[in-house]
């Protein structure tokens, strides 16, 4: 069994050396993929935590105009909490031009070119309505009501935003998950096309095992452990590309912490998770691909 | 030991390589297969160990079918018979040791047995002092002595040559031909497909002759024609 176990070790070895840019080339194709694959559930994984947050959160903003006065203000209050049946009017917040002038340098920190546009006199207060009422439709009748009072400049559903969030994130989700599977399809077949490589350079040790009876699978595993080794190597350096990517974007988003950017970190555990995935993603892919190539070049 | 019933093989869509062949090679016989270049020699060795299968017939090979033998079963078929080749099929980054050593590592025999048998093999063909050249540096008789002791380290019921003399002169073929002889005296059953007219006339062993893929003729202790 040892005897066994060391020979498999030894022939995978001499046969990286041996193949070393095809060897290269499969494993770093088999990292980028995985590096995306990675990338695909973080990505959505933020989207996901971003759009839970939000759900639980304001759905209606009344923007006040600028030039508004107390009264109007005072009339607008007093509408909103006239509807207790609609809107939670505990979490019913105010935010005067100051405080919404605040969130704005938070919101737009990207978008100079915004931010220059608005001043504390020209831009609108707000109030940030919480609803009850589940029923969409039943807050959507009560907004427009307030489209007609003076003082009222825009009505906004979180909705509408949810909804392009939801939108993009669908698309991102499937535009990476479809590159990512092309690209681990390519991966598999640069790791088949390794294989089949060694073992071709190896033909002449093959048709000697066959003829003094090594069996087919005692042939076959140290080309297996090949590829199950680039596939795991691939796994490994993109576990590592994605743990820096994480870090930069964490850091670079934790200057945002009171804002809604921050929802778009993922934890640790879940990188965890998914570098676990990864390995084992690798692994899977390098072992079907050399497997393929093994028992395809291997008929007795 | 090995037994043919009715054996047809065809390769492509012409006429077939071997014939509704039959015939019975008992255990410890020696046996030369003759016939002109093309006749089927090499098929009928190849279908001894199920390199090939026959499409009509069939190969019994120590008491068992081995055209109905399981994939899985073979390489077991294998590890009884030795196949020995004209080309001798040595592993060019092996050394003597190393290339006889292969072929009972690979059937995971552990290191203690191939340090005790590859010895002992390589006495026997006569190739002690030279374990540890590689095979660019041996003869062609050497090359194949190593190729026998490789055949033979398994201590096989069987042994298969396909043309072992044919790359040699006339007296390194004769040396090989006495090793296998020797072989042969253990008991091992041993079928060699030969030209070597000389050789096959010395010997007087039973000869089976082929003419394009029939068996016409199968004598005890005959010549090459
Ligand atoms: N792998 C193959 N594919 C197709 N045809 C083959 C194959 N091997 C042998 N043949 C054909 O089968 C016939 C018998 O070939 P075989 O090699 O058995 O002859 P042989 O008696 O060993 O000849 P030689 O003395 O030249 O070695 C020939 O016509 C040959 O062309
Ligand atoms: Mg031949």
């Amino acid at each position: 069994m040892i005897a066994r176990i060391s020979y498999a070790f030894r022939e995978t070895w001499a046969s990286f050396k041996r193949n070393v840019t095809l060897t290269m080339a499969a494993v770093i194709t088999s990292a980028v993929s995985l590096l995306l694959v990675g990338s695909t559930f973080l990505i959505q994984r933020a989207f996901d935590n971003l759009l839970t947050r939000w759900k639980g959160d304001v759905e209606l903003i009344v923007y006040v105009r600028s030039d508004a006065d107390a009264n109007q203000i005072q009339v607008i209050e007093d509408a909103l909490k006239s509807q207790p049946a609609i809107i939670d009017v505990s979490k019913l917040r105010y935010l005067d031009q100051a405080d919404s002038y605040a969130e704005a340098q938070k919101l737009f920190a990207g978008d100079p070119g915004t931010l220059r546009l608005l001043t504390p006199e020209n831009i609108p207060s707000q109030f940030k309505v919480v609803p009850i009422s589940q029923d969409s439709n039943l807050i959507r009748e009560l907004g427009e009501q307030f489209r007609g009072l003076a003082g009222v400049r825009e009505v906004a559903y979180a909705q509408d935003v949810f909804d392009v969030v939801a939108r993009v994130s669908q698309f991102i989700r499937i535009a990476t998950t479809a590159m990512s599977i092309v690209l681990l399809m390519v991966a598999v077949g640069l790791i088949w096309n390794t294989i089949r490589t060694a073992m071709f350079a190896r033909r002449r040790e093959i048709e000697v095992m066959k003829l003094v009876g090594a069996t087919n699978w005692f042939i076959r595993i140290p080309f297996m452990l090949e590829g199950l080794l680039q596939g795991l190597i691939g796994g490994v350096l993109s576990c590592l590309g994605l743990w820096g990517l994480n870090s930069a974007w964490s850091s670079a988003v934790a200057d945002f912490n009171d804002t809604e950017l921050a929802a778009l970190v993922v934890t640790d555990g879940y990188m965890r998770f998914v570098m676990f995935i990864l390995l084992g993603i690798g692994a899977i892919a390098g072992a079907v691909g050399s497997g393929i190539a093994a028992s395809r070049f291997l008929d007795v | 030991m090995i037994r043919l019933e009715n054996v047809t093989k065809t390769y492509g869509t012409d006429i077939p390589a071997v014939r509704d062949a039959s015939f019975e090679i008992a255990k410890g016989e020696f046996v030369f297969m003759v016939g002109p270049s093309g006749s089927g020699k090499s098929t009928l060795l190849r279908l001894m160990n199920r390199q090939e299968q026959p499409e009509r017939g069939a190969v019994w090979v120590a008491g068992k079918n081995i055209n109905e033998m399981a994939d899985s079963k073979v390489p077991y078929l294998r590890r009884n018979i030795g196949n020995i080749f004209q080309d001798y099929k040595l592993l060019l980054n092996k050394t003597v040791f190393e290339n006889v050593a292969f072929a009972l590592e690979v059937i995971g025999r552990p290191k203690h047995v191939i340090r005790q048998q590859v010895p002992a093999v390589l006495d026997l063909v006569g190739l002690s002092d030279k374990e540890d050249r590689f095979p660019h540096q041996l003869s062609g008789g050497e090359q194949q002595r190593v190729s026998i002791a490789r055949a033979f380290v398994n201590r096989p019921l069987i042994l298969l040559a396909d043309e072992p003399t044919g790359n040699l002169d006339p007296a390194t073929g004769e040396g090989i031909m006495r090793l296998l002889d020797r072989i042969n005296n253990t008991g091992t059953t041993v079928v060699m497909a030969t030209h070597d007219q000389r050789i096959v006339n010395m010997m007087r062993r039973r000869v089976v002759q082929l003419d394009r893929g029939v068996i016409v003729r199968d004598q005890e202790r005959g010549v090459y024609d």
